[in-house]
C-alpha cells in the first residue's frame, strides 16, 4: 500500500514538471494594441444583465444602440466601426473580475467601457491599469475614479460623483432653508455614504445640520423602521439617498406615518419619472410634490424636451436599434450620453489609435456638444481635475414631471 | 482489495497527468477558468463529505468560503503574509468555525438543517459589513498587484520556469484540488468514512453500533468547512478582490447544486460538478442574452438533469465502468 | 411562485382591465392549478428519494420562475393597486392604515379557512394523514401523491395571497419576495411548521419583534435585522424544534 502511494506521488511530480514545462511554451507577448484594426474598434464592459440590479442593464443597452446608429450613419469613428461587447456579471464583483479578464485576455478588447457598479470596477481597476487597458467612463458615481486618478491613470469616471451631488444638495439647503433640520435615509454602502458625506460637506459652513441618518441594507424587505426613526427625530427635511425601490418605499412609509417634511430631496439614481410616478401613488402621495433632485441628462419623459432634436434622435435610435427596450427609461439616455462621449474621445485620440494615445487624450479632454446632456454642462478634464462632469441642474417635481430651475451648479473637487 | 486500490491509484495518476498538461493546450484565459474549476473541486470535495457521505444538507458553505477568503485577505493586507502561506490559516479558521457550527447543528436534520445553514449564508454578508473595521466592509479589499500576491504583476519562477498569473493560479488551485482529493479519499475509506456513511444511512443503526452521532457530525462539519475555507482562500487569490458580495447566497446554493450534479456519496463526479458550476451560467448566456433567459435555461437544465440523471455524474461514470467491465 | 402569481394578478388588472377582486380570485385559481402542476411534473418524480434532490429541484424552479418573470415582464419596478382605501384611522393614538387592517383581515381569514379545512373536512384529514404516515394512509385508500399535490396547490395559493398583499407596499419586481422569504421561514418555524395558527402568531411576533429590535436597539439597527431573524431560527430549532404551537415529534430510537 505504501509503495503504491509513493508511486502515485512520484508520477504526480513527474506530471507536474512535464506540464509546467509545456505551459511555459504557450505564452506569447508583444504586438500592436489589441482590439483595434483599420476599420474596427472593440470595446468591452460588464453589466448586470441578471440578478438584483438588472434594471441598470439599460445603461449598456443604450450605449449599444448608439454605437449601432453611429456605425450605420457615420461609419463609426475615423473610419472604424465600434463594436461594444458587454457581458453579464450579475452585479457580483466576484464575477466582474473573471468576465473583465475574459474581455481583455480572450476577446482582446481595446478598452473597457461603461462597466456598471462601484465595487465591480474597483475590483478590476488595479488589473486593468497594470495591463494598461483603458477603463473608460465607469458607470458609477463613486468619487474614487477622479480622486485616485494619479494612482490609476487609465481609469476615468463619467457622471457627477455622488459626493458632488450630495454637496449640491447641502449648498442648496444652506441657501434656501437656513434653519432646516435634515433626516437622511441612506443605503448602507459606498453609494449611500458618499451622498451623505457630500451633503455634510456642502452644509459645512452653514447652520443647517443633519440631525438623523438611518442606513438600510439592500437585503432589507422594507425601510419602515428607518422612516419611523427619522420622523421621530423631529426633522423637517427628508433626504433620500437610495435606489428606486427603497426610495418609493420611503415616500410610502413617510406618508403612512403622516409625516409631512417641508423639504424632500431624492437622489438622482432614484428619481426617474417612472419611479416618481409610482411613488406618488397616482396622486395620493402628496409628498412627492416639490421634491428636489439633480439632473445632468435630459429626461425622456420630460415634456420640455418633447420637440428637442436630441430627444427625437434618441427616440428614433431606440426605435430602430433597441425596439424591445423601454424608451422611457432614462438609463438608456445615460448610456447614449456616455457612448457619445467615448466616441468623441476616440475621434480625438486620432487616426493612429493606441491605448496610450487615448489615455493621453483623456488626460486633458474637452468634449462639447453632447446632445443628451443638459445644455451648458461641460465635459472636461484638465490638470489635477479628472472628474469629467461636475455640473448639474437642480430640478423640482411639479405637475407630475421634473422641471429644472436655477443655474448650473458646479462642484470643484478640492 | 489491493487490486482495486491499485486501479484507483492508476486512474488518479493518469488524471493528474492530464490535469497538469492541460495549460499547454489551452490559452491563458481558459487556464484561469479552469483554475476556478479547481477551486470549486476543493469546495465540492468538502461539501460532498458532509452532504453526500454524512447526509447533512448544507446550504451555507459559501459562508465558510467567505471565512477562508477573509482570513486570507486580512492576513495578506494587514499582516503582510504571502498568499500561499495564508491558506493553512484559512483552513484552520474555517475548520474551527465548522466545528463550532456543527455542535448545535448536529441536533438538526434534513430540511431544518438546510434552513439553518441557508440562514447562515444569508446572514454572513450583513455580519461582514457590520464589522467593517476588521473586514474592509462593503468597499472590499483589493489584492491585485500587492506584493503578497504571487505572479499578479510579474511571472513567478518555479523550478527555473516562469509562470504568468493565469497559469500560476491554475497550478496552485489544481495542486490543492488533487491533494484535497487524495486526503478525502484516505479519510473516507477508513473508519471515519464508515462512520459518516453509517450516520447517513441510518442514525438509529449508527447509534446502536456505538458511533457517537454528535462527534461524527461535528467532525464532518469541521472537515467540510476546512475544505471550504481552502476553497475560499483560493477564490480570493484567484479573484484578487474580496468583499461581502463576492460570497453571496447564490454561491452556497450553487455549491449544493454542484454536488448533486456531481453525484452524492462519490468522489468520481466532482470535476463534472465543478465544471457545471463554472460553465453552466456562461453556456446559458450563450443561448440567449435577453433579460431573464439565462436563468430560465439554467433552471430548466438543472431540473432536467436531476430528473434524468438522479445519480449525477458519478452515476454516469459508474454505469460506464460497468459497461467496460463487461 | 408567490411573485409569479402576483405578476399574473398585475397583468390581469393592468393589461386586461379586470377589476381587483375578480382578478384576485382568478389568480388564486391559476396559482392553485400551477402549484398542483408543479408538484405533478417536477416534484413527484423525486419526492421518494433523498430530500436533497427535492431541494435542488426547487432551486431549479426558483431560478426558472425568477428568470421567466424577468423575461416576460422585465425588471422594472411596478406599482400595484391596493384593494383597500388609502388613509389611516386612529386607534388609541396610533395611526393604522386601512391597507394594514385589510391585510391582517385577509391573512387571518385565510388562516382560519385553511385551519378549518384541515380540521373539519375529509380531504383535510386525508392530507394530514398522507403527510404524517404515507404508507399507512395508502392502506386506508388515501391517494397520497394527489394529497401532496393538493398541498402544493394550497401552498401556491397562499403564496399568491401573500404576494398580492405585500406588493402594494414593497412594489412589484421579480425579486420582490426574496427578502420576505427568510423572514417567512423564521416565522413559520417559530410558530410551528405544522400549525397554521402558529404561523400567524409566529409572523406577528417576529415582525413586530424584529422591527422593535431594529428601531430601539442600536447595535442591531437595520444592518443586523436579518441575522437577528436567523438567530431566531437557530434558537427555535435548537430549543423547541416544534415551535410554539406545533406538535413535538418524538423519534423512536
Amino acid at each position: 500500500m505504501n509503495r503504491k502511494l509513493i508511486m502515485t506521488c512520484v508520477s504526480l511530480v513527474a506530471a507536474l514538471a512535464l506540464g509546467v514545462t509545456a505551459a511555459i511554451a504557450g505564452t506569447v507577448r508583444g504586438g500592436a494594441d489589441p482590439g483595434v484594426t483599420d476599420n474596427s474598434i472593440l470595446l468591452g464592459g460588464t453589466a448586470p444583465l441578471t440578478g438584483p440590479a438588472s434594471q441598470y442593464a439599460s445603461v449598456a443597452r443604450g450605449a449599444e444602440a448608439f454605437f449601432k446608429y453611429l456605425n450605420a450613419t457615420k461609419g463609426g469613428v475615423n473610419g472604424r466601426k465600434i463594436t461594444y461587447k458587454y457581458s453579464d456579471d450579475a452585479y457580483n464583483p466576484a464575477q466582474s473580475v473573471p468576465v473583465t479578464r475574459q474581455l481583455v485576455e480572450q476577446d482582446k478588447v481595446f478598452a473597457v467601457f461603461n462597466s456598471l457598479g462601484t465595487a465591480h470596477n474597483v475590483a478590476v481597476r488595479p488589473y486593468l491599469n497594470a495591463m494598461k487597458v483603458p477603463q473608460l467612463f465607469v458607470a458609477s458615481g463613486a468619487t474614487t475614479w477622479g480622486r485616485d486618478y494619479s494612482q490609476y491613470p487609465y481609469t476615468i469616471g463619467f457622471q457627477p460623483s455622488y459626493q458632488a451631488e450630495g454637496w449640491v444638495y447641502g449648498k442648496y439647503l444652506a441657501r434656501t432653508a437656513p434653519g432646516a433640520k435634515i433626516a437622511v435615509l441612506f443605503q448602507n454602502d459606498d453609494y449611500g455614504k458618499d451622498l451623505l458625506g457630500g451633503l455634510k460637506r456642502g452644509l459645512q459652513r452653514s447652520k443647517v445640520k443633519v440631525i438623523a441618518a438611518q442606513p438600510y441594507e439592500v437585503t432589507s424587505p422594507d425601510v419602515a423602521s428607518q422612516i419611523a426613526k427619522l420622523k421621530a427625530s423631529g426633522a423637517d427635511t427628508l433626504a433620500i439617498f437610495a435606489t428606486p425601490t427603497f426610495a418609493i418605499q420611503a415616500y410610502q412609509f413617510a406618508n403612512k406615518l403622516g409625516w409631512k417634511p417641508k423639504h424632500v430631496i431624492n437622489n438622482a439614481v432614484a428619481s426617474a419619472s417612472t419611479t416618481m410616478q409610482i411613488a406618488s401613488s397616482a396622486g395620493q402621495n402628496k409628498l412627492v410634490n416639490s421634491t428636489i433632485s439633480i439632473q445632468f441628462l435630459k429626461d425622456p419623459t420630460d415634456p420640455k424636451w418633447k420637440n428637442d432634436p436630441a430627444m427625437k434622435l434618441y427616440r428614433s435610435i431606440m426605435k430602430k436599434y433597441a425596439p424591445s427596450a423601454n424608451a422611457s427609461d432614462p438609463l438608456h439616455v445615460y448610456g447614449m450620453a456616455s457612448a457619445w462621449t467615448v466616441s468623441d474621445a476616440l475621434k480625438k485620440a486620432g487616426k493612429n489609435l493606441t491605448r496610450e494615445s487615448l489615455r493621453k487624450t483623456l488626460d486633458t479632454f474637452t468634449s462639447a456638444g453632447n446632445p443628451f446632456m443638459l445644455p451648458g454642462i461641460a465635459v472636461k478634464t484638465a490638470g489635477k481635475d479628472h472628474y469629467p462632469v461636475e455640473q448639474m441642474l437642480l430640478q423640482k417635481w411639479q405637475n407630475n414631471a421634473w422641471s429644472s430651475f436655477g443655474g448650473l451648479w458646479g462642484y470643484r473637487a478640492s | 482489495m489491493s487490486r482495486a486500490t491499485l486501479k484507483t491509484l492508476a486512474v488518479f495518476a493518469a488524471l493528474s497527468g492530464v490535469v497538469f498538461v492541460i495549460p499547454a493546450f489551452v490559452n491563458d484565459f481558459r487556464a484561469q477558468q479552469f483554475a476556478y474549476v479547481g477551486v470549486y473541486v476543493v469546495a465540492l470535495t468538502g461539501l460532498n463529505i458532509l452532504t453526500g457521505y454524512t447526509g447533512q444538507i448544507s446550504l451555507g458553505h459559501g459562508a465558510f468560503m467567505a471565512i477562508g477568503g477573509y482570513t486570507t485577505s486580512i492576513l495578506m493586507i494587514d499582516h503582510g503574509v504571502k498568499d500561499i502561506a495564508t491558506i493553512p490559516f484559512a483552513i484552520v479558521v474555517a475548520g474551527v468555525a465548522g466545528v463550532l457550527f456543527g455542535l448545535p447543528a448536529a441536533r438538526l436534520s434534513g430540511l431544518y438543517l438546510a434552513l439553518a445553514t441557508f440562514g447562515v449564508a444569508l446572514a454572513t454578508p450583513a455580519v461582514i459589513k457590520k464589522f467593517e473595521g476588521f473586514t474592509g466592509g462593503g468597499t472590499g479589499v483589493n489584492l491585485f498587484g500587492t506584493p503578497e500576491l504571487t505572479a499578479s504583476l510579474t511571472p513567478v519562477e518555479i523550478i527555473g520556469f516562469g509562470l504568468d498569473f493565469n497559469n500560476w493560479l491554475y497550478y496552485l488551485c489544481w495542486t490543492l484540488a488533487l491533494v484535497g482529493y487524495v486526503v478525502a479519499w484516505l479519510i473516507l475509506r477508513g473508519r471515519t468514512g464508515r462512520a459518516f456513511r453509517a450516520v447517513r444511512d441510518s442514525e438509529t443503526a449508527a447509534v446502536s453500533s456505538g458511533i457517537s452521532l454528535t462527534r461524527t457530525k461535528v467532525l464532518a462539519f469541521g472537515i467540510s468547512a476546512a475544505y471550504a475555507g481552502a476553497a475560499g482562500s483560493l477564490f480570493a487569490i484567484t479573484t484578487t478582490f474580496v468583499n461581502p458580495d463576492t460570497y453571496p447566497v447564490t454561491l452556497s446554493i450553487f455549491l449544493l447544486v454542484g454536488i448533486v450534479v456531481a453525484g452524492l456519496g462519490s468522489l468520481k463526479g466532482l470535476i463534472a460538478g465543478a465544471i457545471f458550476i463554472q460553465f453552466m451560467p456562461l453556456w446559458a448566456q450563450n443561448v440567449s442574452k435577453s433579460p431573464g433567459a439565462p436563468a430560465v435555461v439554467y433552471g430548466v437544465a438543472l431540473i432536467l438533469l436531476i430528473l434524468v440523471l438522479p445519480g449525477g455524474a458519478s452515476g454516469v461514470i459508474a454505469r460506464l465502468q460497468q459497461l467496460v467491465r463487461r | 411562485m408567490a411573485m409569479f402569481s402576483t405578476y399574473i394578478a398585475w397583468t390581469l388588472t393592468t393589461n386586461h382591465g379586470i377589476s381587483y377582486w375578480p382578478a384576485f380570485a382568478i389568480t388564486l385559481v391559476v396559482s392553485f392549478l400551477g402549484g398542483v402542476g408543479v408538484h405533478q411534473a417536477v416534484i413527484r418524480p423525486v419526492e421518494r428519494g433523498p430530500q436533497i434532490r427535492v431541494v435542488i429541484i426547487t432551486i431549479g424552479l426558483l431560478l426558472l420562475l425568477n428568470g421567466l418573470a424577468f423575461w416576460i415582464w422585465s425588471g422594472e419596478v411596478r406599482a400595484v393597486s391596493s384593494p383597500f382605501p388609502a388613509g389611516t384611522i386612529d386607534i388609541g393614538g396610533v395611526a393604522i392604515s386601512w391597507s394594514d387592517i385589510g391585510t391582517i383581515a385577509v391573512c387571518l381569514s385565510s388562516v382560519l379557512v385553511v385551519s378549518a379545512f384541515f380540521r373539519f373536512t375529509k380531504i383535510g384529514l386525508a392530507m394530514r394523514a398522507a403527510a404524517v404516515n404515507p404508507s399507512e394512509a395508502r392502506l386506508v385508500g388515501v391517494r397520497v401523491p394527489w394529497m401532496l399535490g393538493l398541498g402544493w396547490g394550497l401552498a401556491a395559493t397562499l403564496g399568491a395571497i401573500a404576494g398580492m398583499l405585500t406588493a402594494p407596499n414593497v412594489f412589484l419586481d421579480p425579486n420582490m419576495m426574496q427578502a420576505v422569504l427568510i423572514y417567512a421561514f423564521a416565522a413559520a418555524l417559530l410558530g410551528g411548521i405544522d400549525s397554521p395558527i402558529g404561523a400567524v402568531v409566529g409572523g406577528l411576533i417576529l415582525g413586530v419583534g424584529l422591527n422593535l429590535l431594529g428601531t430601539y436597539v442600536d447595535f442591531v439597527g437595520s444592518e443586523l435585522k436579518l441575522p437577528a431573524a436567523l438567530l431566531v431560527i437557530l434558537g427555535v430549532l435548537l430549543l423547541r424544534p416544534a415551535g410554539l404551537f406545533g406538535k413535538t415529534v418524538v423519534k423512536k430510537v
